[in-house]
């Protein structure tokens, strides 16, 4: 089955089952390594992209559920104001350890600030308690997060 | 007695007097009517029926041979999901069932001479399936839904009975029961069947349309739905005065099912309830988990649409009863967590934010598929948290094309998480906040088979 999806604002045609996840398609058949496969169970965070704005975890997103909705991964994030604020706090912070959790984590960091431009720490408690971090790197996260709102 | 006083006369005719009665309620309690008596009494024999046959398979299935059809009907009474223990093979037996007072082991029905039903004849094989005597003569528990299969014909019956023989034969030994005294002896069985088992077959009610009398024999001589739905008495039978009203089986709550529009499935479209028993989701309304998503994996979602349809016309008939769950279902929570019910649970909104937000959304109403919806269902609306705390434990692994799996958190948080994840899920999405325990989950980790 033919799908047309729009990825970082250029439209992509797939051919694949209508049950294959959105993560599958970026990575395997449109070659966008820039999302992580973690746990494949929407445990971990680190497939994050959005979806109209919203972060969803990419590898439990059925391709065939999309439709015209926009897709927006790491590799298109520094194009949109909060993700450019996110990526520089994050580079400023020095946030980043081994790497593989992190296009997750500024997603939804991203999807956060695009929402709620200065979030307490409940906020950020709330939406990022989903992207686990192997190496730790909660503290900087945090701290970043103030940073790109403009808070610390 | 020439001498008894005129007070003593009197208390002893009060207390038979009070004996008569009690005797009489406790018999009204618990001989109740059967699960076809509410349709009324305008009933024939199978053989004086002219309307389309309701029992046996779908048409298109009509000439095929006894195997075919066996393996139709064996799916529409769903004898696998009992037969097999997850991951074990195919109805090989030994999924436990804990009950207070010990624990049952369900048997191989492969057709394994040892160890199975090999050595069954028909006769065999309808006594057991029919009336519940074993081949040695042994009587079994209504664990094994016998008073419900005594309304299948013996043709339905043996057909079923070819497919399994059809089957590889699997060598298990079946495992001895736990059961205590006196649960353990089995000849006590013969009273309880004599009382309850109504060893008869189906009869068609001509009152009714074909398509009514197509789904009444799925519904109660294959499916079982009572077997799960329906309370039971005192004396463990179906209260069918209460029938599909509601009840807890294996630790999971089987709902109210009867045209109750307020707790029961009356205000649901003939559609939703199509949509939920063929693929084991109705948008808004919840997923299918647990029993009832292996009765939609291996049962329902193998059977014809027709005989869907049957099933939901013959639905459609259970007289309301109205049970205890909250009479509301809870709209979508708001997007923020700082709003909504439930806010003061840290514990529980903690392991809600870590494991559950990603995919059920703070909503409740999930932005990754209609599936993962929770907001709406039977299940966070009822306080009691029962299948709420199950499905954290169990997780759901559906096998239905389309379907999407939830992982089982049951060795990953404790007791105390899983209750105040349960707890705040209520609370968030439901009528109702749940007050669930610790040593309430224990309980019902302990009282789901396996």
């Amino acid at each position: 089955m033919t799908f047309s999806i729009s990825i970082n604002g250029t439209k992509h045609d797939v051919d694949v089952a209508d049950d294959t996840p959105l993560l599958w398609v970026l990575r395997d058949v449109l070659g966008m390594t820039g999302t992580k496969y973690g746990c494949g169970i929407a445990q971990c965070g680190a497939c994050t992209v959005h979806v109209d704005g919203n972060p969803l975890r990419s590898c439990l997103l059925p391709v065939g559920t999309i439709g015209s909705r926009a897709v927006t991964t790491i590799e298109g994030i520094g194009a949109t104001e909060a993700g450019a604020k996110v990526q520089k706090a994050w580079l400023d912070r020095e946030v980043i350890q081994c790497g593989y959790c992190q296009s997750g984590q500024i997603m939804s960091a991203a999807a956060l600030l695009a929402a709620n431009p200065h979030p307490d720490d409940a906020d950020i408690d709330a939406a990022m308690a989903g992207n686990i971090c192997r190496c730790g790197t909660y503290v900087r996260i945090r701290e970043a997060i103030k940073s790109a709102a403009g808070e610390a | 007695m020439r001498h008894m006083s005129p007070a003593r006369r009197v208390a002893i005719i009060v207390v038979a007097a009070v004996a008569i009665v009690a005797i009489g309620v406790a018999a009204w309690l618990v001989f109740g009517p059967g699960p076809l008596a509410f349709a009324g009494n305008s009933t024939v024999a199978l053989a004086d029926y002219h309307e389309a046959n309701p029992t046996g398979v779908p048409a298109d299935l009509a000439k095929a041979d006894a195997i075919r059809r066996g393996e139709y009907l064996a799916k529409a009474a769903d004898c696998m999901v009992c037969h097999t223990t997850p991951g074990g093979e195919a109805y090989a037996g030994g999924l436990a069932f804990p009950l207070p007072f010990g624990t049952l082991y369900s048997t191989n029905i492969t057709s394994d001479k040892e160890t199975g039903i090999g050595n069954y004849t028909d006769q065999d094989f309808l006594n057991a399936v029919q009336r519940g005597i074993r081949k040695d003569g042994a009587r079994l528990y209504p664990a094994m839904t016998y008073t419900s299969y005594t309304f299948m014909t013996d043709a339905d019956a043996l057909a079923i009975k070819a497919y399994l023989f059809s089957l590889p034969a699997v060598h298990r030994p079946n495992q001895d029961d736990t059961l205590l005294f006196p649960f353990n002896q089995r000849w006590g069985m013969i009273f309880w069947s004599w009382a309850f088992n109504p060893n008869t077959r189906f009869a068609p009610n001509t009152a009714k349309c074909a398509e009514w009398n197509r789904g009444a024999y799925i519904a109660e001589a294959l499916a079982h739905c009572g077997d799960c739905h329906t309370p039971r008495n005192l004396a463990f039978a179906l209260d069918n005065r209460r029938k599909f009203s509601g009840a807890v089986a294996a630790g999971w709550r089987a709902y109210n099912i009867t045209a109750d529009k307020a707790t029961g499935i009356g205000a649901w479209s003939d559609d939703e309830i199509f949509a939920y028993l063929a693929k084991g989701h109705a948008m808004g309304r919840g997923t299918a988990s647990g029993p009832m998503g292996e009765a939609v994996d291996r049962s329902f979602s193998q059977m014809a649409p027709a005989d869907i349809r049957a099933l939901v016309t013959y639905l459609r008939s259970i007289p309301a009863v109205a049970s205890s769950e909250p009479a509301t279902i809870a709209a979508p929570a708001p997007t923020s967590p700082k709003e909504g019910g439930a806010v003061a649970d840290a514990l529980g909104r903690r392991v809600f934010a870590q494991a559950c937000a990603s995919c059920h959304s703070w909503t409740g109403v999930s932005a990754l598929s209609p599936v993962a919806t929770i907001s709406g269902s039977r299940a966070v609306n009822d306080p009691t948290a029962t299948n709420v705390a199950q499905i954290v434990i169990s997780g759901t692994q559906r096998f239905s094309p389309g379907a999407m799996s939830m992982p089982a958190f049951g060795s990953t948080y404790t007791d105390s998480e899983i209750a105040a994840v349960a707890n705040y899920v209520t609370g968030r999405f439901g009528s109702a906040a749940s007050k669930l325990t610790a040593k309430d989950v224990a309980d019902l980790r302990g009282q789901t088979a396996r």
